[in-house]
């Protein structure tokens, strides 16, 4: 019985131990992982850490060390030409041909792509390039549009899994949400997307699963829901009168008090916090959401690369 | 080969073949002229003795009679740039150019495998070569015919002249390429062809300028292209068999290591 006859969706990308190296640099170690079909998938790490080397082995530009992997069930090495058909490819920091219009060059990426553009118009529409924009050379746009450009060229055909390399970058904060919004009707279409970023926030809010990398090493791979779940959060609160008895309340720690305030960490389930803390005497309460780049900071503790992470 | 990229190719280079045609065309056409109206100029001066002979030479050409002006007019400098601008500047720039402007990473990421974009791009190279040495040898008819010197060279061998001609910037072209898949930079492939086009080229004027070292020219390329011998009926099969290895060597050579290397992600 295979895996999507039990309920799994099958994976769309899926490596075992796979492992690259430069010289004495490994970009990539027994990195083993999956990415099933129809999920948003976010892989984060700082510059360095093997994102953009996983991607690039993935589409064959660069040649696996040991290990192997597969992408839409096909081999990395063998099948590298097919692959590259049924997938779309944001590269991070785009270069297009400056000397082509923008809709020339999608035509032309289109024509190498031998699939057609049956996204092109919505995407054009939805990431606000018009005709007219598109009728100006490449070499006029703005770092936006070409990433706009880019976003569209690795999606106009539609592609089965999109493969998106730091997107975001370039984009304003409206299209960022407009992107996240066509990734999420991606979605919706039984799409698959992986991603590489290091703008947590964006990973958070777009993102089923979520692998975090570092130096090459796979050091998490959970749900976001998951990751976040398990993490603490922060509680402040502020009464009139006397303090709240909060002892014996599950998960509650690191407890501060500082006159008529109180701050804490909480992980685990709210519940039980609530009902301690409910009281007339009460006059301002603040539960803080998990972020992902607590998490995220946890995994990079004492490295100095977490200062390239953005929130 | 992928159709698409081989006319997209064709077309960035549309401005400046239909440049180097034209110019071709003109050049070309002058030799046979400046063969009528110098070479008795030529040989009386030779004969007086004031000048080395070789001295009148030029690589395989000379002024003499019109087969030579002919070879010298396609071994020129001017003729070497017209053709070398796409044998030596595009060869080179297809790959690691597009490699260090980043449009590599684009291309590659469609259904074209390494083999393919390069022997895609070998045929748009060797057209543009073919088409610039066809408008040399047909501004040279031109000139030919201008001056109805028709009856000093066998016609029915230009089609061979042709082959010898493209076979020789093929073989440059072969290493241009070969160049150009291995390097990130468009800088060290230009400037590594570069030299090996004129290390070629001063052994063979080398050579002809100084009666010593004529030997030196067996080891250029260029001594094995000589529109002259051909044009008289002598053509030397194994001219054509030393070219041939001097294309396939750097063409095996760029099919093995090409889809081998890693492309890093450009810094």
């Amino acid at each position: 019985m295979n895996a999507e006859t039990m309920g799994t969706p099958p994976a769309v990308i899926a490596t075992q131990a796979l492992t690259k190296h430069y010289g004495t640099v490994h970009a990539l170690n027994d990195l083993t992982l999956e990415i099933r079909s129809g999920e948003i998938f976010g892989f984060l790490g700082p510059n360095g850490a093997g994102k953009s080397t996983l991607i690039r082995t993935l589409l064959g530009f660069l040649h696996p060390t040991s290990g192997s992997a597969t992408v839409l069930g096909l081999d990395i090495v063998a099948d590298s030409v097919e692959i590259r058909r049924r997938t779309g490819y944001l590269p991070g920091g785009i270069a297009l041909y400056d000397s082509l219009s923008g809709a020339d060059a999608l035509d032309y990426l289109a024509d190498l792509q031998e699939r057609g553009s049956p996204l092109r118009e919505e995407l054009c529409e939805r990431l606000q390039m018009s005709a007219s924009v598109l009728k100006r050379r490449v070499r006029d746009y703005s770092r936006g549009m070409r990433q706009k450009i880019g976003v569209i060229q690795a999606l106009q055909h539609d592609p089965e899994l999109a493969i998106l390399d730091e997107p975001t970058e370039g984009l304003d904060p409206l299209m960022q949400h407009a992107f996240y919004n066509l990734l999420e009707d991606q979605r919706a279409k039984g799409r698959s997307l992986f991603f590489s970023s290091h703008v947590l926030s964006e990973v958070e809010r777009i993102c089923d699963r979520v692998a975090i990398i570092r130096s090459g090493n796979l050091m998490a791979l959970q749900d976001v829901d998951e990751l976040l779940a398990r993490r603490k959060r922060t509680v402040q609160l502020r009464w009139r009168g006397a303090a709240p008895d909060l002892s014996g309340v599950p998960g509650l720690a690191d407890v501060k008090v500082e006159g008529d305030r109180l701050r804490a960490t909480l992980l685990g389930d709210v519940s039980g916090f609530v009902r301690a803390i409910a009281s007339p005497s009460l006059e301002d309460l603040l539960i803080e959401p998990a972020r992902l780049e607590d998490a995220f900071l946890e995994y990079y503790a004492g490295d100095d690369a977490s200062e390239e992470v953005r929130g | 080969m992928n159709l698409r990229l081989y006319l997209q190719t064709l077309r960035w280079n549309q401005v400046r073949l239909i440049v180097i045609l034209v110019a071709s065309v003109g050049w070309g056409t002058l030799m046979p002229i400046v063969y009528v109206q110098f070479a008795d100029l030529f040989k009386s001066l030779a004969n007086t003795g004031k000048f080395a002979e070789q001295l009148m030479n030029f690589g395989s050409g000379s002024l003499f009679t019109l087969p030579g002006a002919l070879t010298l007019g396609l071994e020129h400098p001017l003729a070497i740039a017209f053709v070398g601008i796409f044998a030596v500047g595009s060869t080179t720039s297809a790959i690691a150019g597009e490699r260090e402007g980043g449009t590599l990473e684009v291309l590659l990421s469609r259904p074209i495998s390494r083999r393919r974009l390069y022997l895609t791009v070998a045929a748009t190279i060797l057209t543009l070569v073919a088409l610039v040495m066809l408008a040399l040898l047909a501004g040279q008819m031109l000139g030919v015919a201008i001056e109805g010197v028709g009856n000093e060279i066998q016609i029915g061998q230009l089609p061979l002249v042709f082959l010898n001609g493209v076979m020789l910037w093929a073989a440059f072209a072969a290493f241009g390429l070969a160049a150009s898949v291995s390097f990130d930079r468009h800088g060290p492939a230009i400037g590594l062809t570069l030299a090996y086009l004129l290390v070629n080229y001063f052994l063979e004027i080398l050579g002809s300028l100084w009666r010593d070292v004529a030997w030196s020219q067996q080891y250029s390329l260029f001594h094995h292209f000589n529109p002259g011998k051909i044009l008289i009926g002598n053509a030397d099969p194994l001219d054509f068999v030393i070219l041939a290895v001097a294309i396939v060597i750097p063409v095996a050579y760029a099919l093995v290591v090409f889809p081998r290397r890693d492309l890093a992600a450009p810094s």
